[in-house]
């Protein structure tokens, strides 16, 4: 299997203080890795880390065999590395085309992303702050799809949306993955998360407590809230 | 009325030097959110270095290429700063080491320039472009606010209708988002600087004649500059253009009457004042009820 994202021991401080500590993970292409755990687990900052926003004090980060350690978070993103922040970060004041234009790699197709969402479509020409929060989420996702990643990270993307908005994302995530794109995502909703997962990784105080299969998590909600919460040693 | 007319004509040449700093201004602080003191400074250094050039036996017109192109120097040099060390700052932040960094550019270019002695500036356009009511409007006049004019025009084109200006808009709402996205943000900003280093400079040249010959009194012409970018609310290009033109016009025509033509250096700080008052007054409308 190729391992197109490979994550070893990797360390990353804020204010002095530890937040992620020696984690190690990859992301696979062709499938979805879930990340979960509790607020406050260093997950988003685990993904900060990954992209270049804040800088990381150990371990490497390693994309397609070579290491993008000492890279800028936009020579990452050149490299195939896409991040899909929190919060729904669209250029507001862009139309929806726009914000899909900015980072379109050569070679990529307008045609993909209004493939992806054909919601998008019919709003093309409207600014990006008036669309919905779910059709913002669709455009960031679709915006990212057309920097032509070889991996996508995406944090909480269903915060805030309806449960069947949430369920078109996950389709949508899905279908990325299928067409060969590895996907590490980080998610609020498990359950949902678990279901589409080909992998799955849980975060506790900063550290991995669990790396493997999805199925055992779904099968057994009660050892995933014990990871979260602590009572439960590493699987 | 003649006498008021002629002072309004005579006024032009600032206006339109107002006009294009502002729209300057207007231009950092859009696409790299920051509001800058050094605009004038920069330009006040390439102006100088013109002079230097000419004093080193270079002819004017290379002489003026040369000037231009400290100008981009220091304005890359400036963003570099910027883009290096605050990129991630607040806006307030921002300023205030645009403002710091004034108050150093400004010490060192009087001590580079012997303190406030005056130099003697070349006229880069002399001459006459022709009669408005009997009045003779000057080459520079003209130039500088076509200068603005043109600025305005094409800062709006680029934005609108090119791929690096997509870029552009989008790295001065959220740098660290179009980053993400492969813009190759901190390229793009110091472009910005550069480019408004070589806007401002030029204009300086055209101007300096007709002010105060030093580099302190030259360096804060960035008062009236950010004056016409506050009409323009710091995003319009047009209004930021009809604020510099208009604050321009309205200093020459105060030099005409008696009694206030010696304040008439305080018109921007009133410009400023009564844009800000105006802008809060929802606030206080607010308030009220």
């Amino acid at each position: 299997m190729t391992r197109t994202l490979d994550v070893s021991g990797l360390v990353i401080n804020r204010a002095g203080l530890p937040v992620v500590r020696g984690v190690s993970l990859s992301a696979q292409k062709g499938q979805i890795s879930v990340l979960l755990g509790a607020n406050g687990a260093g997950k988003t900052t685990l993904l900060e880390g990954l992209s270049g926003i804040i800088p990381t004090s150990g371990g490497d980060i390693a994309l397609n065999g070579r290491s993008v350690i000492a890279a800028r978070a936009g020579e990452r993103a050149r490299a195939g590395l896409s991040h899909v922040e929190q919060g729904r970060t669209v250029f507001r004041q862009l139309s929806t085309e726009e914000n899909l234009l900015v980072g379109m790699a050569p070679g990529a197709d307008l045609a993909d992303a209004y493939d992806l969402f054909p919601e998008l479509l019919n709003r093309r020409g409207v600014r990006a702050g008036l669309l919905s929060g779910g059709e913002q989420q669709m455009l960031v996702i679709a915006r990212s799809l057309l920097t032509r990643p070889e991996v996508i990270l995406i944090d909480e993307m269903s915060a805030g949306l309806a449960p069947v908005v949430v369920q078109r994302l996950m389709a949508a995530v899905r279908r990325l993955a299928d067409a060969g794109l590895a996907i590490l995502l980080v998610e609020q909703f498990a359950a949902l998360a678990l279901r589409i997962a080909d992998h799955a990784y849980v975060m506790r105080r900063g550290e991995l407590v669990y790396d493997g299969l999805p199925q055992p998590l779904l099968a057994d909600p009660d050892r995933l809230h014990h990871l979260y919460l602590g009572d439960v040693q590493a699987a | 009325m003649n006498a008021l007319l002629t002072s309004a004509v005579a006024g032009l040449t600032a206006a339109g030097a107002y006009a294009l700093l502002g729209v300057c201004a207007v231009f950092t602080f859009r696409l790299v959110a920051v509001v800058n003191f050094t605009g004038a400074a920069i330009g006040t250094a390439g102006t100088f270095s013109m002079i230097g050039f000419i004093s080193l036996g270079v002819p004017l017109w290379p002489a003026v290429v040369l000037g231009i192109l400290v100008g981009t120097l220091a304005g890359a040099l400036i963003g570099l700063v910027m883009t290096q060390w605050f990129s991630e700052a607040t806006a307030t932040t921002k300023a205030a080491v645009t403002a710091a960094l004034l108050v150093g550019i400004v010490a060192l270019g009087l001590r580079l320039t012997g303190g406030q002695s005056p130099k003697e500036f070349p006229t880069l356009f002399p001459g006459s472009a022709f009669r408005l009511a009997g009045v003779e409007v000057t080459v520079a006049s003209v130039l500088t606010v076509v200068l603005a004019l043109v600025f305005t025009l094409l800062a709006d084109a680029f934005l609108n209708r090119t791929r690096t200006g997509l870029h552009l808009r989008a790295l001065s709402e959220r740098p660290m988002a179009a980053e993400l996205l492969g813009v190759r943000v901190r390229i793009l900003a110091l472009l910005v600087w550069a480019v408004t280093g070589a806007f401002t400079t030029f204009a300086l040249m055209i101007i300096a004649p007709q002010r105060s010959p030093d580099f302190m009194s030259l360096s804060l012409l960035v008062v009236p500059a950010l004056a016409a970018a506050l009409v323009g609310a710091f995003r319009s290009f047009p209004l930021a253009l009809a604020g510099g033109l208009t604050i321009g016009i309205v200093e020459g025509m105060s030099s005409a009457i008696d009694g206030i033509s010696q304040y008439r250096g305080i018109l921007p700080f009133f410009v400023i004042l009564a844009v800000l008052l105006w802008s809060q007054r929802g606030a206080r409308w607010d308030e009220a009820r």
